[in-house]
């Protein structure tokens, strides 16, 4: 199984200069398994890149098939889905999973966005590959071979937000954002879900130490903690802020490799870069 | 009259190494004259923009917001624009009226969950909906704005901003005159052009008119250019226009200096140099014509 991270930005992507090495894009994660398989995490604009490169290869000619993992449909995680040319190129399939909220399906928020007045899509009914929509369960599937795994370990009024792990032979990849660490019990529903781990990938876009107004996110330091709990080989930094330049995000990678080798931690630290490739 | 661009990209905002010049953030401009803070459009640009008006040493406190259209990369920028989250800031937002959806319901339900947390009721500026259409005159300040019709899907605004001292006008999403006539339904596009009709055609040529008429004389034309010539024999329908048709337009206005605008996603600033090169190659002498780049400020009289 291999990782490729193509959007680590949250809320709002930041194309410029001072954004280029860590990159501006938003969420967006690809995991290639053994056998081929294709798992989008999320389709922020990260997903426009990625969309391009498979437009290299067999989504060319509608031969290609991917399977995308929604998180929750907030617009750093959804809205670079319409504009990549597989997407329109009729023979290409396209699994969706992601969550129903209280409002509606996961296939009519999709639609929703593509209403004529958001997008000149004009409609899920004229998005050229085959795509069909999973609502997710805690019930594990399999992907031809990597088995996901779905945890519902956060909400927000009306949307559940959900979590991911993908095994196969025995080495996990788990995938957390956008969650708030308001209780014990949702903490210890993460430790178990990541436990033992090769990759989690975690948002943390501010540091405790930075008052920021509260966007429901948890912190650096929980994920850290969370990884260090469920004893997680590496930890990647994940849904960076839209004002954490390149320079800052080295120094905040520093300065936790730092606490946590005083701690005697194994721990490997990273925040996510785009375009790292990583076997698993 | 000053002007900054914060966001020149369309369709979807990019961050790569090949567009740091002209810039990936999408549609977003500042005009400012006088005391009056004006913005057009809501592209990720907003987001900078934003910040550099909280910088300020007097940041404005009034806004006015003009939108063209809604298509998300109009909008985006929108729920990270600072001033919205401001007390003391109020917001003038103008858009097109449509019978199917406010302009507040819209940007209202774009912003709500299960697409983002964020209420209108919750903002603490004071924001304030006008839905205004095609044709329109009305003052802002010091600044007389006129609107236009664009020939896009779903259609959109198209703006003059004028001052005693200086002209901007302001397009930057529509297709050319000459096939695809946008309406409020979706055009279906078989791979080849069918024949418009006679009135199609009569209200292509009447919305070209009023089009060019908008941009007389003015000082900058910030146009769309998206697509190549390539690029719009394969797409007509997703309404937008080439470097070649924003020319055309900025001839026939007489306008001084043309800014290609709304780039292609997948347009490196390499290739961009060149269209820019092509066209001033072949431009009417007279008239100036540039790539609209991120940072970019046009400033023309007293300010």
């Amino acid at each position: 199984m291999q990782l490729q991270f193509w959007g680590v930005r949250g809320y709002v992507p930041t194309p410029g200069a001072e954004y280029l090495r860590y990159g501006g894009n938003t969420c967006c994660v690809l995991i290639c398994g053994a056998g081929g398989e294709l798992i989008a995490l999320d389709s922020g604009t990260g997903f426009c890149q990625l969309g391009d490169t498979l437009m290299q290869r067999e989504f060319r000619q509608g031969q290609g098939e991917l399977t995308l993992l929604i998180t929750h449909t907030y617009w750093d995680h959804i809205l670079g889905l319409p504009f990549p040319g597989i997407v329109h190129t009729p023979g290409n399939r396209l699994h969706i999973y992601g969550p129903d909220n209280t409002r509606g399906s996961l296939e009519m928020t999709y639609d929703g966005m593509l209403s004529p007045v958001y997008s000149p899509v004009y409609g899920l009914a004229h998005i050229g590959a085959t795509h069909s929509f999973q609502p997710l369960s805690t019930e594990p599937f399999r992907i031809g071979g990597i088995t996901v795994s779905a945890l519902p370990l956060s909400r927000r009024k009306h949307s559940p937000i959900w979590a991911f792990r993908l095994e196969e032979d025995g080495r996990a990849v788990v995938y957390i954002t956008d969650v708030r660490y308001i209780d014990d019990q949702i903490w210890n529903k993460a430790v178990g879900f990541a436990r033992g781990a090769r990759i989690l990938v975690h948002s943390a876009p501010y540091t405790r130490d930075e008052h920021v107004e509260d966007y429901g996110h948890s912190r650096v330091e929980d994920a850290i903690e969370l990884a260090v709990e469920a004893e997680v080989a590496r930890l990647f930094l994940y849904h960076h802020a839209p004002t954490r330049t390149d320079d800052e995000l080295d120094a905040l990678v520093a300065r936790y490799r730092a606490v946590l080798a005083s701690t005697g931690r194994t721990l490997q630290l990273d925040a996510a870069r785009e375009g790292l490739l990583l076997d698993v | 009259m000053i002007a900054r661009i914060w966001g020149t990209r369309g369709s979807y905002p990019v961050a790569r190494a090949d567009v740091l010049r002209y810039g990936g953030n999408t549609t977003c401009v500042e005009v400012r004259v006088g005391e009056r803070c004006i913005v057009l459009d809501a592209g990720t640009g907003m987001r900078p923009l934003g910040a550099a008006l909280g910088a300020e040493e007097h940041s404005p406190t009034q806004i006015d917001l003009l939108m063209t259209h809604t298509h998300w990369d109009h909008i985006i920028g929108f729920p990270f624009f600072a001033p919205i989250y401001a007390p003391q800031c109020r917001l003038e937002i103008f858009g097109l009226g449509r019978t199917q959806s406010s302009l507040r319901a819209t940007i209202a339900n774009a912003l709500t969950d299960p697409l983002l947390p964020v209420s209108l009721e919750d903002l603490r500026a004071e924001l304030h909906f006008h839905e205004i259409h095609e044709g329109l005159c009305f003052e802002l300040g010091p600044v007389r704005v006129s609107t236009a019709r664009a020939n896009h899907p779903y259609r959109a605004l198209a703006y003059r901003l004028e001052t005693d001292e200086a002209t901007l006008v302001f397009i930057p999403d529509t297709g050319p005159f000459h096939t695809v006539l946008f309406g409020d339904e979706r055009i279906e596009w078989s791979g080849v052009p069918t024949a418009s009709s006679h009135d199609e055609l009569r209200e292509l040529a009447e919305m070209r008119e009023r089009i060019v008429e908008l941009a007389q004389g003015a000082d900058w034309l910030l146009y769309d250019s998206q697509f190549t010539d390539e690029q719009y024999v394969r797409f007509p329908h997703w309404g937008h226009s080439t470097a070649t048709q924003a020319r055309e337009i900025a001839e026939e206005a007489g306008v001084r200096e043309l800014l290609l605008f709304h780039h292609d996603p997948h347009r490196s600033d390499a290739e961009l140099d060149q269209i820019v090169a092509q066209q001033r190659a072949v431009a009417r002498p007279g008239l100036q014509v540039s790539g609209a780049h991120e940072g970019m400020l046009l400033r023309k009289g007293a300010v």
